[in-house]
């Protein structure tokens, strides 16, 4: 290890222990203190352009320090930020809130832990409203890891509200099904028959001694479903086959970067509501007036928004100077 | 929106608690509270749900005038010819639709409606008897069927004019070029060829084009001497990617050249195999890049370390989110379908030439309901142009899902 | 245990983010000790959901009247064993071809209706605010949009003169919506990021409320 790199990692330790033993927590800034921290982020940037003017860029490892900052800071704010629910939003809210108790709802949980910031906070808010409305939750995934987060989903919801604890009781109120490869096959099959598919739940209980499935035996005895998708098995087979198929009646919570490609089904009538990214999350949470992570993130990824369009328009800037110098 | 459920559970625990059921109630209702009932659902129409497997009969009713205002929701009783109703599902206000698919075919079913009032409920009279049955074809789907047959008639008929020796013609797809280049600079530089063919199996269609592709690069490889480093993330992927190598080294006239170790499974994990990439890429230092498959979240993270280390970067790939990184961060994207068409056009293989011309018979076909559709519509609704309102007719008839 | 395994992720959530300075020691360990448990995860997990809940409950549930094709996909999946077999390696290839066909007679179908022919339906009805000088432009736009776009796609003709125009067109939408999508994308990033960096700041280091 060469002695440059040999400080870093002291230093980055240090810094890491101090945090750890020696300051007080949690932390949290008063606002004159965020403000000022803001205006000194600001003052950064504005030093970081003149550099990109006079010809000397900064590196990229302090991009990507200064996105890791303006992330971290907004932990520690008091800032409030107001929130505009979009149509789409609203729309999966609505068709939530329209359900009469003991509706059977499917929520497929097509993702894992790396996509969780973004949907695991929709799938909290959503099993917390069903279960405090009484809407039976059917979970399942069609990716390996969905279950677990459908199961940590619950558990959130048992934390937040303990009364639930009680009331709430697995193979009657909801039931976790399990993951079964096999991509969009297995919502073809589930057309027919989700038995086929889940012989049994999670915890190996056989499907018919599940009391919430006795009479569920496909698509048609579901009043409504949900996905929460991150990628490939997700909302776009769901829609392709159970859908197009099967005329399953499905919202849906996706990752960011997935959500573009959903719209086209939105606006086609195929998908009643989208919840897109955090900004999405944020907005259900605030409709089932549920607050979570994603309304606590929100002050952060605004930060890190504007430090992003900074960068770009600094970029542009280095970009134009290079080519000038090189004509 | 609550007030509206909280309305209907209070029926819900009303209609346990009173134990209604269509035997003891008088057609017209019960007055248990001796207080106006609301005006009872009419015209109740139970039918076989056409084109089916004789699982479903559809019920329909006119809505009672006291809808909305003063009722609370609607229960759907069923019962079979000298059968008792049982009630079989609660439904909002403002519903006049019922699919019971909870029957069995070829036993007769009538249904009454109850509208539930805060005060009770009134039924509706008797529908006539309806029986589920089966049908072979789906007659609402005619539509779907005259383009598939179509679309599926084009792709036959140029795979077997291709076959027969016909030249199809395919323009030239940019960045193409650039694939020999870059593998050239690979072997002057000595470093080896990354070929990365996504993260999705061999069922996803973009996989199998990036594996054509792969023959046509490893055949220049083996002509080359150049070196090629494949991690792939899926099993099957492995078994493909060796056998199609191995067949261009043999095509080369250098079987002696393929070696196993050329392809290598990672894992299966998205973020572990994009981290093994990752350290791949910064210790062996590849020349050139090849990302052409399916690709997801990892694809920045991929091309921007490729960025970094200096390599000549080709990717192509059809998952539209992904395509923005790969524009950004390489030096050509094949977008969209432009990797299919270069599978086909490097493999000049007649099968994937007479799907790609069966394509364009497709496109062509969208284009036409597209321009034609938007100019009927706009004619006909937003500038009230009678004469155009068939035009508009025909084309919803022809691309509207039934 | 539990502070051991807030320890243990958070040093290894260091160790990956670390590879944003430059390439070390740390980073290493990690991206072995990932690729490892991820392969060793994968292997559990098809284990247990495939030949034990799919397949071995499957085909004990007397019940079942379609048990015995579970039995075929076994053959299948022990054909794609013989690969190790030098002399019937050729085998692996017939559940290749399974799977292969199986997934485009699928997708035939769902592919053409969900996204061509719906998608075309839906882009020849009015939109539901259509009168407006907004909705005229947003109408117009998805209709120029779909078409230009449709141009640049097409392989049988080049892109010269008028066709050549709209194709350039096309792909200046294109470009448009990969910058949209991009948008979307810094937004997801920033929330991967943020999970993360939640977990060290939050559970590990407590300085979170």
């Amino acid at each position: 290890m060469k002695t440059k790199e040999f400080i870093v990692t002291a230093i980055i330790i240090v810094v890491l222990l101090l945090c750890k033993f020696v300051l007080p927590k949690p932390i949290q800034f008063s606002p004159t203190i965020s403000w000022i921290v803001t205006i000194l982020l600001g003052l950064v940037f504005a030093f970081i352009f003149y550099l990109t003017i006079k010809g000397k860029p900064v590196e990229r490892r302090i991009v990507f320090l200064l996105v890791g900052i303006s992330l971290v800071v907004p932990f520690f704010m008091q800032f409030k930020l107001p929130l505009k629910i979009s149509p789409e939003v609203q729309q999966v809210y609505d068709k939530l809130a329209s359900l009469p108790p003991g509706s059977k709802v499917l929520a497929s949980f097509d993702y894992d832990p790396p996509s969780a910031p973004e949907l695991q906070p929709m799938a909290e808010a959503f099993v917390k409203y069903a279960f405090e409305h009484d809407i039976k939750i059917i979970m399942m995934g069609l990716w390996p890891q969905g279950p677990q987060q459908a199961n940590q989903a619950v558990e959130a919801a048992f934390e937040e509200n303990p009364a639930l604890r009680d009331q709430v009781k697995y193979g009657v109120d909801y039931v976790n099904l399990g993951f079964q490869s096999g991509n969009e096959f297995v919502v073809l099959r589930m057309g027919e028959s989700f038995k086929s598919m889940f012989p049994s739940d999670l915890n190996y209980t056989p499907y018919d001694s599940i009391p919430l499935l006795k009479n569920v035996s496909n698509f048609s005895n579901i009043d409504w479903s949900i996905n929460f998708s991150a990628g490939k098995p997700g909302t776009v087979e769901w829609i392709q086959v159970a859908v197009d198929r099967y005329n399953l009646p499905m919202s849906a919570g996706n990752t960011a970067v997935q959500a573009p490609m959903v719209y086209p089904y939105l606006n086609a009538g195929q998908l009643l509501g989208l919840m897109g990214g955090m900004s999405g999350a944020a907005e259900f949470e605030k409709l089932t007036n549920l607050p979570g992570k994603a309304t606590t993130f929100l002050l952060s990824q605004t930060f890190a928004h504007v430090v992003v369009i900074l960068f770009i328009i600094i970029g542009n800037v280095a970009f134009l100077r290079s080519r000038k110098e090189t004509k | 929106m609550l007030n509206r459920v909280l309305l209907l559970c209070l029926a819900l625990v009303w209609t346990v608690s009173v134990s209604v059921t269509a035997q003891d109630v008088a057609e017209g209702g019960i007055d248990t509270l001796s207080l106006p009932l609301p005006a009872p659902a009419q015209n109740v129409v139970a039918a076989n749900h056409v084109y089916d497997d004789g699982e479903v009969i559809d019920v329909n009713w006119d809505k009672s005038p006291d809808d909305p205002e003063n009722i609370l929701g609607y229960i759907v009783y069923r019962a079979e010819t000298d059968g008792a109703f049982d009630s079989i599902r609660t439904l909002l206000p403002g519903e006049t639709f019922f699919s019971d698919d909870n029957v069995e075919d070829e036993i007769p079913y009538k249904y009454q409606i109850g509208v539930i009032g805060e005060n009770g409920v009134s039924l509706s009279g008797e529908s006539e008897l309806a029986v589920a049955t089966w049908e072979l074809f789906n007659f609402g789907m005619w539509n779907t069927f005259l383009w598939m047959f179509v679309f599926c008639g084009s792709v036959i008929g140029f795979i077997i004019s291709a076959k027969s020796g016909r030249k199809l013609y395919i323009r030239k797809i940019g960045g193409l070029e650039a694939l020999e280049e870059a593998v050239g600079r690979a072997t002057e530089m000595g470093r080896p060829i990354l070929f990365i063919p996504g993260i999705l199996d061999m069922d996803d269609v973009q996989t199998l084009a990036a594996i054509t592709i792969l023959g046509k690069v490893a055949r220049v490889v083996a002509d080359y001497d150049s070196k090629i480093r494949m991690p792939v993330s899926r099993s099957l992927v492995l078994t493909a990617a060796r056998e199609t190598i191995k067949e261009s080294y043999t095509s080369a006239g250098r079987p002696d050249g393929y070696n196993e170790d050329m392809v290598q499974y990672v894992t299966d994990e998205q973020f572990g195999y994009v981290a093994a990439v990752n350290g791949i890429m910064v210790r062996e230092k590849p020349a050139t890049c090849l990302y052409l498959g399916a690709f997801f979240a990892e694809s920045l993270i991929l091309a921007e370390t490729g960025n970094s280390i200096g390599a000549i970067q080709i990717a192509g790939t059809a998952r539209p989110g992904q395509l923005p990184f790969f524009v950004a961060a390489c030096d050509y994207t094949l977008i969209g379908e432009e990797l299919f068409a270069a599978s086909a056009y490097l493999s000049e293989d007649p099968k994937q030439l007479g799907s790609l011309k069966g394509q364009d018979v497709g496109k062509v076909i969208a284009m036409f309901g597209l321009l034609v559709g938007t100019a009927a519509m706009t004619l006909s609704v937003a500038w009230q142009v009678p004469a155009t309102q068939w035009i508009l007719d025909l084309m919803n008839n022809l691309f509207t899902t039934n | 245990m539990e502070t051991f395994g807030i320890w243990l992720a958070a040093l290894l959530t260091i160790g990956i983010i670390s590879f944003l300075y430059k390439d070390n020691v740390l980073y290493k360990a990690c991206e072995s000790i990932f690729v490892g448990i991820s392969a060793g995860y994968w292997f559990i997990t098809y284990y247990w959901d495939n030949l034990y809940r799919k397949f071995y409950l499957g085909v004990t549930d007397m019940d079942n009247p379609h048990r015995f094709f579970l039995w075929i996909a076994f053959a299948l999946g022990v054909m794609m064993l013989t690969r190790l077999i030098g002399k019937i390696g050729w085998l692996s290839r017939w559940p290749l071809a399974f799977i292969v066909g199986a997934t485009a007679g699928l997708y035939m179908m769902t592919y053409f209706v969900s996204n061509a022919f719906v998608q075309v339906g839906a882009t020849i009805k009015l939109p539901p605010d259509f009168g407006s000088v907004g909705s005229y432009i947003s109408f117009g736009m998805i209709a120029l949009g779909t078409f230009s776009g449709l141009v640049y796609f097409f392989f049988s003709k080049e892109h010269k003169g008028v066709f050549g125009g709209t194709a350039k067109l096309g792909i200046w939408f294109l470009m448009v919506t990969f910058g949209a999508s991009f948008g979307y994308t810094v937004m997801s990033r920033m929330s991967l990021m943020l999970g993360r960096l939640d977990f060290l700041f939050g559970e590990w280091l407590g300085m979170i409320n």
